[in-house]
């Protein structure tokens, strides 16, 4: 699957981005050092003034200075430490929870299996934006916040794809046999159940990394994420909302506050849809056809 | 099918009773003392008593299970409580607002779904050509622009350059005419009213407010519809009745209109069908872009100003509207495709 993915020139693109961001994460600190004065909390972007108009490019500035002379290329390069934190946390954890909910209901069965899917069917109902909106609301604005309100309803999925797939290996003599020796449940689960199933849910959810990222990019940019001048892309962005119409005769002098922290997070989605795209063509059975 | 409606509507009420004990969990996150603004109707209601007196007369203290019922009971009397943000009954607000997002969604649709089965009839008709790389790449591209950022772009250029497409819902002079006596308001939407008045300028107006909107959503939606089109068609292309189509001598593009587009589309009208649903909840960014005073707006507005009472009471009409049209749209297709069998 690797060699197809690696042959399609789209999908090879999608990763030579994704190493790129990789490594501009990786080596943030040496990019774009953090000033002296903020050495313990490099996530914070520096500003150079207090003046609320962005200023434009500059040879100490690359990317300008966005509202309150937050440094742009500061926050684009840091930002992409930001996104992978926020996206692995995430992706992470609901797919833990969607294993566990959804091993325990497909191997118990019966009324519990019935019982937990129509939970997962009341989570599904609600529009995922909104539900996140709400949990932030209630716990108070910030990133950690947000975090926890997408865990709370990204789950699902995972649950059931892998409910689906044990369901059909469920019956399979290998399990009947370890069953029939004695083995414990939790044991045929760990070692027989997940091993031979769980492959299809950690790439589905491997490549949602880039719809967290901006999900929670999106909520940044709504004011719920992260705290004003965090490296964020999202928030980066929600700054150069207040300059989209320039100056009287410049229309658009404002331009670099949105199309950097832009580029960063539409190249970073798209790495992600273009590696999904060919691997979800791999997948289906009806253009192997 | 009628024991498959049967059990949808039974298993309603339990929906429905998630969404809401999702909404009082989400609530008893919050002390007595932030839940009052929900209870009090107006802002002269502070003006002789304190916080306490209120959360006593309120009865806020009380155990879990009390409190649920006599929440749910204002509820289905419509009392939602008095919203902060918007300076009304959230009750008030949503009868505002709903409308503005359903004439959205509805505008938008038309230029989605069949912008998206177009691009995906070219993708796969010519299929792995050339064409049909540079279509996927143009919808994969698409389905990656956050619409933040595409809508900000669009904005900056075709609002700050050209000044075609301003933000909002209306000019200043075309909503002075919407909330003047004479215009009798129908339905809320500006465009289904505007003709109902006979004001064209208005119509005009409200429409040229839309496009923005619309052209972001489409281009963030269309990859969505052309995958599906392009998978299911090939899936058609392949089939023994297609062939005999072309056995039989019949020209390309009639092979193409009757034989394999029709028969493609189902997936794609099943898979519109949960997109519409998706969009009405999922507004609340491009809404917020545009500045175009809907529910997501109100919703957004709200959360960021932590208006606790707005945002639960927005977010229990999503859930019972979603729920509900869920299960009308599920039941339609049931009648529609006697290939969807449900029992």
């Amino acid at each position: 699957m690797m060699k197809k993915l690696l042959r399609n020139p789209l999908s090879l693109f999608g990763f030579v981005l994704l190493i790129f961001f990789v490594v501009m994460a990786i080596l943030a600190p040496m990019i774009a050092p953090t000033p002296e004065r903020h050495k313990h909390e490099p996530y914070r972007i520096p500003r150079y003034g207090w003046e609320i108009t962005p200023s434009p490019p500059s040879e100490e500035h690359p990317f300008g200075l966005t509202q309150g002379q937050h440094d742009i290329f500061y926050g684009v390069v840091w930002g992409a430490r930001t996104a992978f934190f926020v996206g692995l946390v995430v992706v992470g954890s609901s797919c833990a929870i969607g294993i566990v909910v959804g091993a325990a209901s497909a191997y118990i069965g019966g009324r519990t299996d019935e019982i937990i899917m129509r939970i997962v069917d009341i989570f599904l109902s609600f529009p995922f934006l909104i539900a996140a909106v709400v949990i932030t609301c209630v716990l108070g604005k910030g990133l950690d916040k947000v975090m926890i309100a997408m865990i709370c309803f990204w789950w699902m999925n995972y649950a059931r794809l892998l409910r689906g797939n044990i369901l059909q290996i469920k019956q399979e003599e290998f399990v009947l046999a370890a069953r029939a020796a004695g083995v414990t449940d939790i044991k045929i689960i760990i070692r027989h159940i997940l091993p031979n199933t769980i492959f299809p849910v950690l790439i589905s959810a491997s490549m949602d990394l880039g719809s967290v990222v901006v999900t929670a990019a999106g909520l940044s940019f709504l004011g719920l994420g992260a705290p004003e001048g965090y490296a964020d892309w999202g928030q980066m962005i929600s700054f150069s909302r207040n300059w989209l119409l320039g100056a009287p005769g410049e229309p658009l002098k404002y331009w670099y506050t949105v199309i950097y922290p832009g580029i960063a997070i539409v190249l970073f989605v798209l790495a992600w849809n273009l590696i999904g795209d060919a691997l979800r063509d791999i997948l289906d059975p009806k253009i192997q056809a | 099918m009628l024991s498959y409606i049967g059990r949808r509507l039974l298993f309603l009420p339990l929906v429905l009773f998630g969404v809401t004990l999702f909404i009082f969990i989400a609530m008893s996150f919050l002390s007595p003392y932030q839940l009052v603004s929900s209870y009090i109707k107006s802002p002269d209601e502070l003006k002789n008593q304190s916080l306490d007196d209120l959360v006593k007369k309120y009865h806020l203290d009380d155990p879990a299970h009390i409190k649920y019922f006599r929440w749910l009971g204002n509820i289905v009397r419509g009392n939602l409580g008095y919203s902060r943000s918007a300076n009304m009954h959230v009750a008030d607000a949503i009868k505002a607002r709903f409308p503005a997002t359903l004439e959205l969604t509805v505008f938008a649709m038309i230029p989605v779904v069949l912008g998206g089965i177009w691009l995906g009839s070219i993708s796969a008709i010519h299929h792995n050509s050339p064409l049909d790389h540079g279509t996927r790449v143009f919808a994969i591209i698409g389905w990656s622009l956050p619409s933040f950022v595409f809508g900000i772009i669009l904005l900056m250029y075709f609002y700050g350059v050209l000044g075609w497409f301003p933000p909002g819902r209306l000019s200043t002079w075309a909503d002075m005419i919407v909330l003047s006596k004479d215009f009798v308001r129908y339905t809320g939407m500006h465009t289904v009213d505007a003709i109902l008045n006979r004001e064209w300028a208005v119509f005009w107006d409200a429409i040229r407010h839309l496009i923005a909107p619309t052209i972001s959503l489409s281009y963030l939606w269309w990859a969505f519809i052309l995958r599906i089109t392009r998978s299911s068609m090939l899936d058609v292309l392949n089939k023994d009745y297609v062939r005999t189509a072309r056995a039989k001598g019949l020209p390309e593009n009639i092979v193409i209109k009757r034989h394999v587009r029709r028969n493609a589309m189902i997936p794609v009208a099943t898979v519109a069908g949960f997109m519409v649903l998706g969009m009405l909840g999922g507004l609340t960014i491009t809404e917020t872009v545009f500045d175009y005073k809907g529910l997501g707006l109100l919703t957004a507005t709200a959360a960021q100003q932590l208006d606790y009472t707005c945002v639960l009471g927005t977010t229990m009409f999503y859930g019972v509207i979603l729920v509900l049209s869920n299960l009308v749209v599920d039941i339609l297709y049931a009648i529609i495709d006697p290939r969807v069998r449900l029992d």
